[in-house]
């Protein structure tokens, strides 16, 4: 009993690092309606960028320098969006251009970090921390304030989207951008904090990915991106409540999981999630019309 | 023979091999509109298999399925089935209520799981380590040795990437081909003219995956040896870039695609010395320059280097037609009135 | 909800059904676009299908054609119940549609467009391609011939080799009626064929839909501009809010004092609700 207590602790940590970035990819979704396939090398980046902050000359203290790597990403991604994704989505009609686009942006974005970090496998700077009993549940200091940060940014979200002008003329534009775009809401604005939200929590999720896990490699956020794919799916491509939730499902099942299987095949208990989703309910929890 | 004939004939090797990744690949993507980020996956599955397949009973520690013997080119035929069988599984799980993007990112999952999966299961294809020692074709029987094999097999892929390349110009200048590149170009509206979209997809998907899986075969035979680190999901993305620089939906461009992506980019770079202290730099800048090269080509020229070539309907000029049959013409031009 | 009676149907339309829908209803999230249409198009006739914006016309084309599914109610061709039917298996049947935005095939030619819609393709079986090259050689032979005569009755005939997606608004909207008559249609639906272009071009586009009713097909047209519906329908079907409001000839209709208040008013003056 007490193992399962424990599968089902460390489920909600990884459910809360996949709540972070499922979101994020969602939002950007929303807003664009293509998926972007570079997201978990934008994680990498901020994973990265952390790393540099907190093990290099500085000793940035670990979660300081997670929000720097965050914010660094959510800049880079709004460049990107400017510079690169929003014209080619301008130009092109097909959807397979940008998708294409975005799968070339991964390829350099991954090389680019293992040109700049290389490809040893990276810690963090943490002290190692006794587990603490949390009822029948053990956590690390660590696993309960990366559990926290998700528990904020999910809230901060749904206030944001549900109380604030800007977080409703993103669901608008969610909805259907050219009327949104008639009835007088600054398109390109919303679309660039989109953008530099769907950066933010990458960043955020990449290092949190890496604290959690215990290593950092530049495809550990690739390999990641899959698993966000299993729970944005899950969930309902481009809702983000359905993908907290598919979060939630995915997290847990594949820490259960790991109980009765070899924890090396969690990826495929991830994948099988997915297939289960899309062969029972293809368009997700919480879907949505015309995306999927 | 000196080392720069060796390495000419072995980049002729590849050349020959990514071709015909890259027709089925065009197939599936150019003339078909399916965004298969998992192609790597079907190369594997094909190459594994036929590797399975030649190799005789494991010994000495290794661990893989089959291990029949099996002479070529049978190991290779059935290592193209394989790849189709696996392509047949996945479409029809897939294709028929999903959108290219959610498609995608099931494919692309896919490669990544089926990667960890065989990287995991050892009795399959031996894991991490992979297969090794996998037979070289007619070797024995001719009495080739490591010199005479690579440029002997690389006139044997020559051969079989002319047979493959007349297959595949057959079934795409057929009226399947036309209608394949119809429902690309819009589905709903190539449904509503009476076509099943889903058969043309999946038939493509499967005729596709065969040559993945050939390709890989003849990889694998070629090289002797295969692994995880031969087939990471970057490799799809290769392939996709030839296929695009040569010329989405033109068989001959893929030729100028195979050689300048694959070949230029990532075959020569392993040849080029490390930089002391960066190991592997070279490789992961021939990588980003990949994904620039392919962003700059969809930019200025988004039809590939070589544009897909128009069918031309071979009709006679207006006039001429009208000699002929020996119609009246209340033709208006159509400049007119349009 | 039923139509109301307006009359017997004038002699010249035979009271055969080509197709007709029972009761369809269709929503989007909680949005009712359809709501209990039914009716029917006669035999032989060219039908107009109108109503103000939102009353659910172009959903009940994608619905008749199967490019949507209803949440309830049937579709019938004829006597045969073909609800169930996917789109590719209704337009075998001879029910072909066109799209209110054109829908070139943009990477095929012209010609390409037509060929792709010719009905009996022996070539799309690669068996075929292979062992019996011969019978795909015959029937593409006759396939252009047909394509060469329709590309020149509709004036893109000098277009022939020419990517579609080169093509502009007008020429794109001959080419998917072209193609609709390459596919040997029995019934057309033709969603606003004459949106968007200019006045030469309706009459010449209204002659077309004349030629292919005397060829004994039936047509089906959603049209917003009743000078048009005047000039070459000769049944009219009103919807709104997603129902039958009545069905009948274009003069009785206008004597039918309910339907112009309510409804016909508000459209030819372009009153428009939504």
């Amino acid at each position: 009993m007490s193992e399962l207590f424990l599968a089902i602790g460390f489920g909600l940590v990884v459910a809360s690092v996949l709540a972070l970035s499922a979101v994020g990819l969602s939002l950007q979704f929303g807003i664009t309606n293509y998926i972007n396939f570079a997201f978990g090398d934008f994680m990498a980046i901020g994973a990265y960028t952390s790393w540099t902050l907190n093990t290099g000359p500085l000793h940035v203290n670990i979660w300081v320098a997670m929000l720097i790597g965050g914010l660094l990403v959510g800049v880079m991604a709004v460049l990107l969006n400017r510079f690169l994704l929003a014209p080619f989505a301008r130009r092109f009609q097909k959807l397979f251009y940008i998708l294409i686009v975005t799968f070339g942006l991964s390829l350099v974005l991954l090389n680019l970090v293992s040109s700049i970090w290389g490809d040893e496998v990276q810690r963090y700077n943490i002290s190692n921390q006794a587990p603490q009993h949390i009822g029948p549940f053990l956590f690390t200091v660590d696993q309960l304030v990366v559990i926290g940060i998700a528990i904020v940014a999910m809230l901060a979200i749904h206030f944001m989207l549900t109380r604030t002008r800007i977080g409703k003329s993103m669901r608008a534009m969610s909805d259907n951008s050219t009327l949104a775009m008639t009835s007088g809401i600054n398109t390109g604005f919303i679309t660039t904090l989109t953008w530099f939200l769907s950066g933010l929590l990458a960043g955020i999720g990449g290092t949190v990915l890496g604290i959690t896990q215990a290593s950092i490699t530049p495809g550990s956020g690739e390999t990641f991106l899959f698993v966000i794919f299993a729970a944005v799916i899950v969930g309902g491509v481009g809702s983000i409540y359905g993908a907290m939730v598919g979060a939630v499902i995915v997290g847990l099942a594949t820490e259960v999981a790991a109980l009765f299987i070899d924890p090396s095949y969690k990826l495929d208990i991830a994948f099988a999630i997915l297939i289960l989703a899309l062969l029972f309910r293809p368009s997700g929890l919480f879907s949505r019309p015309g995306k999927a | 023979m000196s080392p720069l004939v060796y390495y000419l004939f072995t980049l002729a090797f590849f050349v020959f091999a990514y071709c015909i990744l890259g027709w089925g690949l065009n197939l599936q993507f150019g003339h078909g509109g399916i965004l298969n980020f998992a192609y790597i996956g079907f190369v594997a599955i094909g190459a594994y298999v036929t590797g399975a397949l030649s190799l005789g009973k494991p010994s000495g520690g290794q661990s893989y399925i089959f291990g029949f013997s099996l002479p070529f080119p049978v190991g290779l035929i059935l290592g193209g089935l394989a790849a189709c069988v696996f392509a047949l599984l996945v479409s029809v799980l897939t294709f028929r209520r999903l959108r290219t993007d959610y498609l995608a990112m099931v494919l692309i999952s896919l490669s990544l799981v089926l990667y960890d999966f065989i990287n995991n299961f050892v009795p399959l294809f031996g894991g991490a380590d992979g297969l090794t020692n996998v037979p070289e074709p007619f070797a024995d029987a001719l009495g080739l040795d490591t010199n005479t094999f690579v440029p002997f097999f690389a006139g044997v892929s020559l051969l079989v990437a002319l047979l493959m390349w007349w297959v595949m110009s057959r079934i795409t200048n057929s009226p399947f081909g036309r209608t394949l590149r119809a429902s690309r170009d819009d589905d709903e509206a190539t449904a509503a003219l009476g076509k099943n979209v889903f058969k043309f997809r999946l038939i493509s998907m499967l005729i596709g995956s065969f040559y993945a899986g050939v390709g890989g075969g003849l990889i694998v035979e070629f090289a002797g040896a295969f692994n995880t680190s031969a087939w990471l999901p970057g490799e799809t993305f290769l392939i996709f870039a030839a296929v695009i620089v040569g010329g989405v939906g033109n068989n001959k461009g893929m030729i100028l695609g195979a050689l300048i992506v694959p070949v230029l980019f990532t075959q020569l770079p392993k040849f080029i010395p490390d930089i002391p202290g960066h190991p592997g730099l070279i490789l992961n800048i021939a990588a980003m320059a990949i994904g620039v090269l392919l962003m700059l080509v969809l930019w200025f020229r988004p039809q590939g280097v070589i544009p897909e070539k128009k069918r031309l309907s071979k009709l006679p000029p207006l006039s001429e037609r009208h000699r002929s049959t020996g119609a009246i013409s209340a033709q208006l031009t159509t400049e007119e009135t349009l | 909800m039923t139509a109301p009676d307006l009359g017997g149907a004038p002699t010249a339309i035979s009271v055969d059904s080509a197709l007709s829908c029972v009761d369809i209803h269709k929503s989007f999230g909680g949005a009712k676009a359809v709501n209990g249409a039914t009716f029917s198009v006669p035999k032989g006739s060219i039908t107009a299908l109108i109503g103000p914006n939102g009353a659910g016309k172009t959903t009940v084309v994608n619905i008749l054609s199967g490019s949507l599914s209803s949440d309830s109610g049937r579709v019938m061709m004829g006597d045969t119940d073909i609800t169930a039917l996917p789109s590719y298996q209704r337009a075998r049947l001879g029910l072909i549609r066109t799209f209110q935005l054109s829908r070139e095939l943009g990477g095929l030619t012209v010609f390409e467009n037509l060929m792709v819609a010719a009905k009996v393709q022996p070539g799309e079986s690669l068996m075929n391609v292979y062992l019996r090259p011969g019978l795909v050689r015959q029937a593409e032979k006759e396939s252009r011939e047909r394509a060469a005569s329709i590309l020149e009755q509709y004036g893109l005939y000098d277009l022939r080799d020419n990517w579609a997606r080169e093509l502009s608004g007008g020429q794109k909207r001959l080419l998917e009626i072209s193609r609709a008559v390459m596919a040997e249609p029995s019934l057309l639906l033709l969603d606003e064929p004459m949106a968007g272009v200019n006045p030469a071009l309706i009459d010449r586009i209204g002659g077309h839909i004349h030629e292919l009713k005397a060829a004994g097909v039936t047509v089906l047209m959603v049209e917003h501009n009743l000078g048009v519906v005047e000039k070459i329908c000769d049944h009219v079907i009103v919807l709104a809010e997603g129902r039958t409001l009545a069905t009948g000839l274009m003069s009785e209709l206008r004597e039918n004092t309910d339907v112009v208040r309510a409804y016909l008013g508000g459209v030819l003056d372009g009153r428009v609700d939504r």
